[in-house]
């Protein structure tokens, strides 16, 4: 099994950068490569069990159902359900922790995913370096870090 | 029951900051509350169940257990035995993760505790205050002396 680990430090309390992050149907408004989303069936995008499905920039589309959603705790998490990734079994984790040391916020991106075995470096690098990377780089210029 | 949360981020890598703070017996170096530090029948201060006994810079004795140590998880918890302060069910627990965005770490410090209800806020403030974030303060000064 294959797993990734992010991290990064904002300069903003924890419960702003949580507004801008918590929306499951919210990616285009702060993630760079995500172009478009919607959720299948019409439901709440903080319910529990809804399905996003959204289109990335270079065109890939990509379904992800929301697994766990907790505005106490600051975290979402979801699993991929389709992608041209070639990954099965992903399960991903956006999680913000309060840094009480100048009002910043800690946020942790992981990953745990299969995949073909030759291909889990090129894999890891470009869901760190790219997707979960790009999407701090993005909020750190919103908030700055 | 008051319960002391406080985090900072350190600007060194993971690894280092956890090679200063996995040594229990080691916090007369670096923290300033702190003048001496022993471990009790000589036992290594890595080794579970081991009881530190440190003398304040104020003169006060106090003697605290370590519960639980992780290299992997790079946490540790300990709790208080004996203390002069009126700090009743005290365990504190630390955990390190590394901020890959710089090479940095996230320090999280916290501690549980019941005391007297007219004592609390006080002792709530010395925690946060005087072990928490002036340990933080320490360590960033003790790295950068290292350095």
């Amino acid at each position: 099994m294959a797993r990734v680990y992010v991290s990064t430090v904002v300069n903003a309390r924890n419960d702003r950068v949580w507004a801008r992050v918590r929306d499951f149907n919210g990616m285009p408004n702060w993630h760079p490569a995500i172009a478009e989303s919607r959720i299948e069936g019409g439901e709440a995008p903080d319910k529990v069990g809804c399905i996003r499905d959204f289109r990335l920039r270079n065109g890939d589309r990509i379904r992800e159902k929301l697994l766990g959603l907790s505005d106490f705790d600051m975290f979402c998490t979801y699993s991929i359900l389709e992608s041209p990734m070639g990954v099965s079994n992903y399960v991903a984790t956006l999680r913000l922790t309060p840094v009480t040391d100048g009002e910043k916020t800690f946020i942790e991106w992981t990953a745990e995913f299969d995949c073909e075995q030759e291909r889990e470096a090129e894999l890891v690098e470009n869901i760190g370096g790219n997707v979960f990377q790009g999407g701090f780089d993005a909020l750190k210029r919103v908030f700055g870090g | 029951m008051p319960h002391v949360v406080k985090s900072t981020i350190i600007d060194a890598p993971t690894p280092v900051v956890w090679n200063v703070l996995r040594d229990f017996n080691g916090f007369d170096r670096w923290h300033p509350a702190i003048a001496t530090s022993a471990i009790e029948r000589a036992q290594p201060s890595d080794k579970i169940g081991c009881v530190r006994r440190v003398r304040l810079k104020d003169g006060s004795e106090l003697r605290e257990l370590l519960l639980a140590l992780s290299d992997l998880e790079q946490t540790f918890s300990y709790c208080l035995l004996d203390t002069p302060i009126p700090l009743f069910n005290y365990v504190g627990h630390v955990r390190l993760l590394p901020v890959t965005d710089g090479d940095r770490t996230f320090w999280h410090w916290e501690s549980r505790f019941t005391t007297r209800p007219a004592e609390a806020e006080a002792l709530t403030r010395m925690v946060a205050g005087d072990i928490f974030q002036a340990g933080f303060e320490a360590i960033r000064n003790y790295l950068k002396e290292a350095a």
